[in-house]
């Protein structure tokens, strides 16, 4: 399996290190004055914590180019037959990222 | 108080012995050189610093910044590519020169962050007929000409080890030139890589200073 970095071009898959999903998103806490949690608070935690989904089929998966320009991507995969369908930066990983959502910002 | 003498050498002292190794042929398919004496700054731009970075590099250097996976030859330096936003700056080491980064801070304040790896890393040279076909037992980036034309730089892996492999102009018998900058510690493991690849093909060994490449 090759794995093409945006940065770098199309590398073999031992430059990369494995994460896992790129889906699940630390659930935001309001900080609540009497000091107990939100309302669900500790469900929600536990389940970008330590639930995942098998998926067979397409999945985006954040994968770690450490062999090479040590950046992190985003990589949509299908997980039967190894497919690779997109690679991108993962956000918020460098000032490229930024630089290229500020451009988009200025079109727009 | 007591002065004491402090000797500067390469890491890789030991390992490199000049001359001839590996199989007796007429001529030595692969040469390798080690580089010593140069400093290395690493420029990396700051958050959304990008284009002023790639601006001071022009002012300072007068060339362009090296594109994605390009290394560009400047005034008295080479300055390589290494990732998203990063460069290399390799020069000749300067003459009573102990803070390579001072020469370049005013150029690049505010804007990027400096760090000096001069003594961080070690500079290995490959060239002659059978470099290309050594290079291809120890890593797996297309080295073809139509792929990797002189110019080109990667941030790769050999030997599960961290590199900035670059290509420079053709030697004088037309053979490719490549460059791998690998950490210090790293050095000796790398170069008993390079020289069991390169066995087969005879190697002519030197070092050579920085100011002389």
């Amino acid at each position: 399996m090759r794995i093409a970095c945006p940065f770098c071009g199309e590398r073999e898959n031992g430059e990369f290190t494995y994460l896992g999903d790129a889906k699940p998103k630390r659930p935001f806490v309001a900080v609540i004055e009497d000091g107990k949690g939100a309302e669900g608070e500790q469900d929600a935690f536990y389940e970008y914590v330590y639930l995942r989904d098998n998926v067979a089929g397409e999945m985006s998966e954040y994968w770690y180019h450490g062999g090479g320009c040590r950046s992190w991507l985003v990589v949509k995969r299908n997980t039967l037959t190894h497919e690779i369908l997109s690679v991108a930066a993962a956000p918020g990983t460098g000032a490229a990222v930024v630089d290229v959502a500020m451009a988009k910002a200025g079109t727009e | 108080m007591v002065d004491f003498v402090w000797n500067v050498r390469s890491p890789l002292q030991q390992a490199v012995m000049p001359g001839r190794a590996g199989a007796i042929v007429p001529f030595a398919g692969v040469k390798l050189a080690e580089i010593r004496d140069f400093d290395l700054v690493q420029i990396f731009a700051r958050r959304g610093q990008r284009e002023a970075t790639a601006k001071a590099v022009k002012k300072h250097y007068g060339v362009d910044a090296p594109a994605p996976r390009q290394a560009v030859s400047a005034k008295g330096a080479t300055l390589i590519w290494s990732g998203p936003d990063q460069l290399m700056a390799l020069s000749a080491r300067k003459p009573g020169t102990f803070r390579p980064v001072d020469a370049l801070r005013e150029s690049f304040e505010g804007i990027a962050s400096l760090s000096d790896q001069s003594d961080g890393r070690c500079l290995i040279r490959m060239s002659g007929l059978q470099a290309r076909a050594m290079l291809a037992k120890l890593t797996s980036v297309d080295l073809h000409d139509s792929v990797f034309p002189v110019g080109t730089a990667a941030t790769t892996s050999i030997d599960h080890t961290a590199v900035n492999l670059w290509r420079s102009e053709n030697s004088e018998d037309g053979s490719p030139v490549f460059n791998v900058l690998v950490f210090s510690s790293f050095a000796d493991s790398i170069w008993h890589t390079i020289v069991d690849a390169a066995a087969e093909y005879g190697i002519e060994i030197e070092t050579r200073s920085a100011a002389s490449v």
